[in-house]
């Protein structure tokens, strides 16, 4: 394609694209998004895509492989338009029986659609489907039917008339009151107003100003920056144009994790396809607009998703925070003002642009505008994307949207926000996913991973979990993150291991705070919420393993015993025969019996007991 | 031309030169607030956290370094809060059991009004102050030392674990180092370690009076405003 040189040209294109489409009568969309790549989504692919050359479809069915869908648990999703099938646990073997049922003779195949595990409906098309209905897909809807490795998806699927709209007629001006008015907030974690951002960085003394794309995400459990990236990298991109404009910015980085290959990839195709057509670079669409963007790979730490020393890792330097008393928007990359938001922020600007600030606006609670893209994971059923307007309480996402915790367990928790959030018990669920709201209680949004417990997760050991994370990822830079969070384990782990005093816990609270107060950096400054979240609404958990050296759970190995019930146990032999640790005795028909001393507590006998006969105590 | 403005430190409005940091002010009117990392001639990175002072604006109070904060016109700032001294206090705890076999490690908890050490001691031999690097990299251009490693593995080495050519053997890392001055009652055995509280006599006076100091070995290496 050649370069376009005016916004005429853009729109010319994109009509001449739906032309070319109009005999296009059905579209097979396949997830290709990492979540169901891990379910074998490629050979369903390759095979949809043989079936179709085999039956000559090649022209008349557009095969679209997208990106995440959300959905990861069902993986691999298809959908296909135009009557927006939904079909769930797709394998290879069946490419033959959709492409000839229901692709040339719309059909369905009852087989494969989606059955609701609680009320038993089956669900025929996308929208129908419980994990669906309670969501407001802003942004992963447009994930749907585009192809992240094609251009001409997203200028079809009306891409870049947001920028062009920018360029036409909007001043830097009226760009930032209109994200102002907005009220978007910083996806990231850190929940600051966007527009105010960039107001502070078109102000900042300085001819050379850069943007970032954060794309550094390295929480547990966390995938929605990886998600928009990987499935329609030319939104994130349009976005940042549209910052750059505002700000004065010529010059923009995506600083993307080595570990997201995938993200990579598409990132980097996306902006050579934008280059391409004259969408980045001097003078863009014939405009006074010049800007190039380059693709930072990350240097494999979790602390350089913080702005300092992401900073320091895009210059080429080694990854560690400084201290911010003068903020990156006037003293950033090589000591520049510059303008870094997170993925989904980025995201949110083209539609900001086009639909107007008020329908942002109109969206989400008080303090908090718009939707937010939650990373549903842990002990519940529908594992996933879910994207919901700010405000939703967390009983939906958790009960309506997820499902509730699996094996039938209740729900004893959620931790929101990865290491740097807190765990909130399910009396605080009807709280709504709010910056504010979920700071005020000890815990936050973050990025947006939520892990869910069950009754059958400890909290200590969650708070220990997070803790050995952390010390991992601190760069080690300052004393109270250094030190303080490896105390904190310590201690920790003597109340895990039944070494526990009960004046621990007020020295493990006060280091805590203090290392919330005197860290250098956010990560070190959030570092101790998961244990005092956990010390907040858990307390009794913790004082179970101090005074009576008890896990409630069953988790801590120091703690627990196994034995056998002797009512239960019909002396089958199973356990006898999987205990590794020759733990186990018993003659066949006969109560058997654990030997403690050997007993490892690995847990076998108890996953292997037909009868429920192994105690945990 | 120097150019002036006007900061509150602790209630007293003092003239301070503008582009120095709150720390360099405070030491030069006397008062002393306790640091480690921080060297007058070498860079501030904001590393040991114990000279945080409250930084008051817009009616909030935070808590930050004062080697890394600049001094700027109607500024508020107070050093010695009891929100300060209990932040400092247990970092200073965190630090005398990381590496309780220094004079000056000892000489700041004291300082600092630890009495008692509520953590396991460690005999380590480096607190990660960072003071050898910066004056190998700023002094001497040489970089012949750096930060290795991450978190926990963090440590200070020459590169690749080989001493380069362009380590002349200056000694200057060695002289910064606040791990070189043994304890007074010298070092002490691993298992053994514990708070020397041999300088406590003096902090009777230091108690009473807000803002005052020891005179302490710390004073004397670290240059303290109070020493000279």
């Amino acid at each position: 394609m050649s370069r376009l040189n005016s916004f005429r040209e853009l729109e010319h294109l994109r009509e001449r694209l739906r032309e070319q489409r109009q005999n296009i009568t059905t579209t097979v969309m396949v997830c290709g998004g990492t979540g169901c790549k891990a379910s074998r989504s490629q050979a369903v692919i390759d095979a949809v895509r043989d079936e179709l050359s085999r039956q000559g479809l090649d022209t008349k069915v557009r095969l679209c492989v997208t990106g995440c869908h959300g959905f990861c648990e069902q993986g691999p999703v298809i959908i296909i338009e135009p009557s927006n099938i939904f079909y769930c646990h797709v394998s290879p073997e069946d490419a033959f029986e959709i492409v000839y049922q229901t692709v040339v003779k719309g059909e369905v195949i009852e087989r494969l659609l989606y059955t609701d595990p609680v009320s038993g409906k089956t669900a025929r098309i996308m929208s129908e489907v419980p994990f669906y209905q309670a969501q407001d897909r802003q942004i992963l809807s447009q994930n749907l039917n585009v192809d992240p490795c094609s251009i001409e998806d997203y200028i079809v699927a009306g891409g870049y008339s947001a920028l062009t709209k920018v360029l036409r007629g909007m001043t830097s001006e009226n760009i930032i009151k209109e994200i102002v008015s907005s009220g978007l907030r910083g996806r990231g974690g850190g929940g600051f107003p966007t527009g105010r951002k960039w107001i502070e960085c078109r102000d900042a003394p300085g001819d050379e100003k850069y943007v970032i794309c954060n794309a550094d995400e390295g929480d547990p459990g966390a995938y929605m920056d990886r998600c928009v990236l990987e499935g329609n990298p030319h939104l994130v991109l349009e976005g940042m144009m549209i910052g750059a404009w505002a700000i004065g910015a010529r010059k923009g980085y995506i600083y993307v994790r080595n570990e997201y290959p995938l993200a990579v990839d598409h990132s980097r195709t996306a902006v050579e396809q934008a280059r391409e057509l004259g969408l980045l670079g001097d003078n863009i669409l014939g405009s006074s607009f010049s800007f190039d963007v380059d693709i930072a790979r990350g240097g494999g730490a979790f602390v350089c998703g913080e702005s300092t020393a992401l900073m320091a890792s895009v210059a080429g330097k080694v990854g560690e925070p400084r201290p911010k008393d003068i903020h990156t928007v006037v003293d950033g990359l090589y000591h520049k003002p510059t303008a870094l938001n997170n993925v989904e922020t980025w995201a949110n600007v083209p539609s900001i642009i086009l639909n107007g600030s008020s329908w942002f606006a109109s969206k989400g609670s008080q303090g908090s505008k718009g939707t937010k893209i939650l990373a549903l994971t842990g002990r519940v059923k529908n594992t996933g994307l879910v994207e919901v307007a700010m405000g939703t309480p967390i009983r939906t996402v958790v009960f309506d949207i997820g499902g509730g915790a699996v094996n039938g367990n209740g729900v004893k928790a959620v931790q929101t926000g990865g290491p740097s959030g807190g765990c909130l018990p399910v009396d605080k669920f009807d709280l709504p996913i709010d910056f504010d709201v979920l700071y005020k209680a000890g815990s936050m949004i973050g990025s947006g991973g939520m892990v869910v417990m069950d009754e059958e997760t400890c909290m200590v050991d969650v708070a220990k979990y997070f803790l050995t994370f952390l010390q991992d990822e601190s760069c080690g830079k300052c004393l109270p993150c250094r030190l303080g969070i490896d105390r904190m384990l310590e201690i920790i782990t003597d109340i895990t291991e039944g070494r526990g005093k009960p004046e621990q816990l007020d020295l493990l609270e006060e280091l805590a705070d203090t290392v919330a107060q005197t860290a250098l950096c956010g990560l070190g400054k959030t570092a101790p919420n998961p244990v005092l979240s956990t010390l907040r609404y858990f307390r009794t958990e913790y004082e179970a393993h101090i005074n009576e050296k008890k896990c409630l759970a069953g988790v801590c190995k120091a703690l627990i015993t196994y034995s056998i019930d002797p009512d239960k146990c019909n002396g089958c032999g199973v356990c006898l025969r999987g205990c590794v640790y020759g733990a186990i005795t018993g003659i066949k028909k006969q109560v058997h019996i654990i030997d403690a001393q050997l007993c490892q507590k690995c847990g076998i006998c108890r996953s292997d007991c037909k009868f429920d006969a192994i105690r945990v105590a | 031309m120097l150019q002036y403005v006007n900061v509150n430190i602790d209630g007293a409005i003092i003239r301070a030169t503008k582009g120095t940091s709150v720390l360099d002010t405070a030491l030069e009117y006397g008062i002393c607030i306790p640091h480690l990392c921080h060297v007058p001639y070498l860079s501030d990175i904001g590393a040991c956290r114990l000279c945080i002072v409250e930084h008051v604006a817009n009616g909030r109070s935070n808590v930050t370094t004062s080697c890394t904060l600049n001094v700027e016109e109607g500024m508020v700032i107070m050093t010695n809060t009891d929100r300060i001294r209990r932040l400092r206090r247990n970092l200073a705890e965190l630090l005398v059991a990381q590496a309780p076999n220094s004079r000056a490690i000892q000489d700041i908890a004291l300082r600092c009004g630890v009495r008692e050490v509520r953590y396991p001691f460690r005999n380590e031999d480096c607190v990660l102050c960072g003071r050898c690097v910066r004056v190998c990299t700023e002094v001497w251009k040489a970089r012949a030392i750096g930060f290795v490693g991450r978190g926990k593995d963090r440590h200070v080495d020459y590169p690749f674990g080989i001493r380069p050519d362009f380590c002349k053997q200056c000694g200057s890392c060695i002289q910064l180092c606040p791990m070189t001055i043994p304890p007074c009652g010298g070092p002490m055995k691993p298992g053994e370690e514990c708070l020397c509280s041999n300088c406590e006599s003096q902090l009777i006076i230091a108690d009473e009076m807000v803002g005052s100091c020891v005179w302490c070995k710390l004073g004397e290496g670290f240059a303290c405003g109070r020493y000279v």
